[in-house]
């Protein structure tokens, strides 16, 4: 049976533990605020921009050079995957999943004949997969801190991206993210990013186009198409940069107040066998006294 | 006189929305000048000013674009831009320090940011469209 002192040291350390992830529930609940701001920010820029793209899409028949972010290379042959995680842990499911999804898509291509690579961003995918597939990663981007840096961080990976893309390294990247579905529930979603997948922006496209069709383009609209391309991995990518960083926030809020309410739970029982022993021990002593009073 | 609405949308935010008077927009084969009732034109933009005007003719806000995209027809005026500063915020010693800095290094991305660099220096030194 474990002495009072030790139900004591056991209770304060829970106590302690339960003080640190309380308090990291209210700093991730803060930081979600702001992500989920900026990424609400971000909304009417990439919306508007996807909007022009799918109008446009149409006139780009097939083409060299920066028209092949859309049209794609012709083959399918090698894949890049950007997983996208955090650089911390503590934050429930939250990167597991990632790395999880990644994995089994990784296997599912290779099985199909596929050549994968990967390109991971954040810690946690990094450090993951240098451990299962390290001649696999061609790259990696850390302590990226897309709520600080902004826009710039997204325009680096873009740029590694473009110019693999060019260089004909691979003909498909696949983003894999986790979706910012409310402040509790994320949910992993892949994107393809290049080529681009108007498939469904094409249904808007239908919607509007009695209203696109008339536009006038200036110069014209191969070069804006052109503009337009790069810009739009970039963009597409600081979204999803936004979007997992809400989502982290909102997962580590999610995992420490159910570790909080857990050490809750964990200071109750322990005090509770706390008061028991303590009763255990006046009752024993009680009958020793009582007895040797007796024996006199 | 009528109104149109103008947006000015950065990657990062929604930096302007309103309803103006005229707007100016560095376009990529020359400026163009909004009014309400523009036809239906999308336009790649070139690094420059954005002018905002009221509907009196007034200067309300001037903005320094690297370049991007105007969308516009005749209600609406929409500007994405990579990044957007504005104009009365710009320091020209700075600029100054910086195209030095970019003109001693030699590669694409620096030639880059060299023209923008360039282009807001012009930017913030003449003085046309102040008025119109």
């Amino acid at each position: 049976m474990p002495s009072l002192k030790d139900i004591k040291t056991q209770i304060n350390s829970v106590g302690s533990t339960k003080k640190i992830t309380s308090a990291m529930k209210m700093v991730a609940a803060s930081k979600l605020r702001r992500s989920q701001e900026k990424a609400e920010a971000a909304r009417p820029y990439s919306s508007r921009l996807e909007e022009m793209l799918s109008s446009l899409a149409s006139s780009a028949a097939s083409g060299e050079g920066i028209i092949k972010l859309l049209t794609g290379t012709g083959n399918d042959q090698n894949y890049i995957l950007v997983p996208v995680s955090a650089d911390r842990g503590l934050c429930g499911g939250f990167n597991s999943s990632i790395n999880r999804e990644t994995f089994k898509l990784v296997k599912s291509l290779e099985g199909n004949g596929k050549k994968v690579q990967l390109m991971p961003v954040g810690k946690k995918s990094r450090d993951f997969f240098n451990r299962v597939m390290k001649d696999q990663i061609i790259e990696s981007f850390v302590d990226l801190n897309v709520s600080s840096t902004g826009y710039e961080s997204a325009l680096n990976i873009s740029n590694k991206l473009q110019e693999l893309y060019f260089e004909g390294k691979f003909d498909k990247c696949i983003l894999v993210f986790n979706k910012f579905k409310s402040a509790i529930s994320q949910e992993v979603t892949q994107q393809q990013l290049i080529p681009l997948d108007v498939s469904n922006s094409e249904k808007e496209e239908e919607k509007e186009n009695s209203s696109n069709a008339i536009y006038d383009y200036e110069p014209d609209e191969e070069t804006i198409l052109k503009d337009l391309l790069p810009k739009n991995v970039s963009i597409q990518i600081f979204k999803v940069l936004l979007e997992s960083d809400a989502g982290e926030q909102g997962a580590r809020m999610a995992a420490m107040d159910n570790a909080t309410r857990n050490a809750g739970e964990m200071i109750d029982s322990l005090t509770l066998k706390y008061n028991r022993t303590r009763q255990a021990f006046i009752t024993k002593e009680l009958i020793e006294i009582i007895s040797g009073a007796e024996s006199i | 006189m009528a109104t149109i609405s103008f947006d000015l949308v950065s990657p990062e935010n929604l930096i302007f929305n309103d309803d103006v008077g005229t707007i100016i927009v560095p376009g990529k084969d020359g400026d163009l000048g909004v009014l309400p009732g523009h036809s239906q034109v999308m336009s790649s933009l070139r690094p420059g000013r954005v002018m905002v005007y009221s509907e009196d003719k007034n200067l309300v806000k001037s903005f320094f674009v690297s370049g991007g995209f105007a969308e516009i027809n005749p209600e609406k005026c929409i500007v994405l831009a990579e990044s957007v500063v504005e104009l009365n915020s710009l320091d020209k010693s700075s600029i100054e320090k910086e195209i030095e800095e970019l003109g001693s290094k030699e590669s694409k991305e620096s030639e880059e940011q060299l023209l923008i660099a360039k282009a807001k220096l012009e930017a913030i030194t003449v003085s046309f469209y102040d008025k119109i």
